[in-house]
């Protein structure tokens, strides 16, 4: 999915180094990042670091970002996923080796240029299939549909209007239910 | 992404989880040290500023390898940069502002640039890249207060400082993407507020590429639209003594890409298969788009 012009307009503004333009991109993208970071590290003061950090190396190598290859949310949440992984990773280590002789092999560090490991997504789907059926189809023709509010509409047969609040109300179950089950 | 990964951050976003204090204040302090911002210059000179902003950025991204590949004129990229230090201190020269790196010598843009490579040379890329970003800020701060239309001269090319600086940030562009494309890197275009003041010192131009290649367009004009971001019309008299903004229907109309028409002036362009849309006097308009890269050169 190619970025769309506003995100285009930040790039080419940070890129020409405007720093009020990275303001606006932290406005906009910083508690998605925050949060994403604290679901993967469960740890406020290290999820605040990541999300200073994914801010900073965007603002430092812009043109690493390239808009023609997605979003620029979509940039910035991989690279905090990935930082976040890392971190978890490297206190398991920690933990392992402060046990003294290893008692198991972890699993091998496998990087994955994503926003969400394989468990992770797996969740995702699962917290879709527990909605209500008239969220879940919604959020079915959608997202994995592909279609735009007035065809999820058409499809259901309600109006546009309904077919996007179902989605937004299906979204915030769905960060409901995720976050209840990392309790 | 895949559909799961747009469904999750859609997710999130509706469900904002905020840092106990914001981050703000300390982010963009942090950004400043970490790479330098678009030096603070007055709002005719902003252009320039955000083509040597994004020429820093791309430089940032270099590695050892990098320095020392041949870029464009047989000049490795250490040696392009050294250039247009140099070429930027003969304009902070001409403009009372500092210039830095060895004392001027040669005035004329080939003496200096191989006085400022014979000086690099024996410095490293990096020193040769903060040199050159030192003079460039150096010359936008002094920019900050100073009159456009203020007489300055580069190459024995007399002309408003104003029109001497969008000239730099041109070839800061067409150099910064040269140097990309031998990186394999892909450099975002200048904001439209940046392309357009830019592509009107493009349009300004034509009468004197025109005559530099021996052609007077005397009396003749010019209808030119530049689409795109950045982009507009333009009523260009193509005789260099000839009044501005003169009415009457136009002798020729070009309609091109506004970026493209800026890489033509820029001489990144072979004229003879540049995409343009050509009506009215076709000589006419095939010989101003022949004669365009005229100005172009190291």
């Amino acid at each position: 999915m190619e970025a769309p012009y506003d995100d285009r307009l930040l790039h080419q503004r940070v890129v020409g180094g405007d720093e009020a333009a990275l303001g606006e991109v932290y406005d906009r993208l910083s508690s998605l990042i925050f949060g994403l970071a604290l679901r993967v590290t469960r740890d406020r003061v290290i999820a605040e670091d990541i999300t200073q950090e994914v801010f900073l190396v965007f603002w430092e190598r812009p043109l690493a970002y390239d808009p023609d290859r997605g979003t620029l949310r979509a940039w910035l949440a991989t690279i905090a996923h990935r930082r976040a992984v890392d971190h978890v990773r490297a206190e398991e280590r920690r933990r392992v080796s402060a046990l003294g002789p290893r008692l198991y092999e972890p699993e091998p560090a496998r990087l994955e240029d994503n926003v969400l490991a394989a468990d992770e997504a797996k969740r995702v789907r699962q917290a879709v299939m527990a909605l209500p059926d008239g969220l879940r189809e919604a959020v079915e023709l959608a997202y994995y549909g592909g279609r735009t509010y007035r065809q999820v509409g058409e499809e259901l047969g309600v109006p546009e209007g309904t077919a996007k609040s179902r989605i937004r109300l299906a979204l915030r179950r769905l960060a409901d239910a995720l976050a209840e089950e990392e309790v | 992404m895949e559909p799961v990964e747009r469904l999750y951050l859609d997710a999130l976003m509706e469900d904002p989880a905020v840092p106990e204090r914001s981050l703000r204040p300390q982010l963009l302090a942090g950004a400043r040290a970490r790479r330098r911002p678009a030096a603070p210059t007055a709002p005719w000179a902003e252009p320039y500023a955000g083509r040597v902003a994004a020429m820093d950025a791309l430089l940032a991204s270099a590695v050892e390898d990098d320095w020392s590949r041949v870029i464009v004129e047989g000049w490795t990229l250490q040696e392009l940069v050294a250039h247009l230090a140099a070429k930027d201190g003969l304009l902070a020269a001409s403009v009372g502002a500092p210039v830095l790196g060895p004392a001027i010598g040669a005035n004329d843009s080939l003496g200096r640039t191989a006085d400022v490579q014979n000086y690099e040379r024996a410095r490293s890329p990096e020193q040769t890249r903060r040199d050159w970003r030192a003079q460039a800020d150096a010359l936008c701060r002094h920019l900050a207060d100073l009159d456009p239309g203020t007489a300055a001269n580069l190459d024995g090319l007399d002309a408003p400082v104003s029109d001497h600086v969008l000239a730099r940030c041109l070839e800061t562009w067409v150099h910064a993407d040269d140097a990309a494309r031998t990186g394999g890197l892909r450099l975002p275009d200048p904001i439209p507020e940046h392309i357009h003041p830019t592509a009107d010192l493009c349009a300004r131009l034509l009468p004197w590429t025109m005559l530099l290649s021996g052609l007077d367009g005397s009396g003749r004009t010019l209808l030119l639209t530049l689409t795109g971001p950045g982009g507009g019309e333009w009523h260009v008299p193509l005789g260099v003594a000839d009044p501005a903004g003169g009415g009457g229907a136009p002798d020729a109309h070009i309609t091109a890409d506004v970026v493209g028409f800026c890489f033509l002036l820029g001489g990144r362009c072979d004229p003879r298969s540049f995409p343009a849309d050509l009506e009215g006097d076709l000589a006419l308009a095939h010989d101003i788009l022949n004669t365009a890269p005229a100005l172009s050169g190291p």
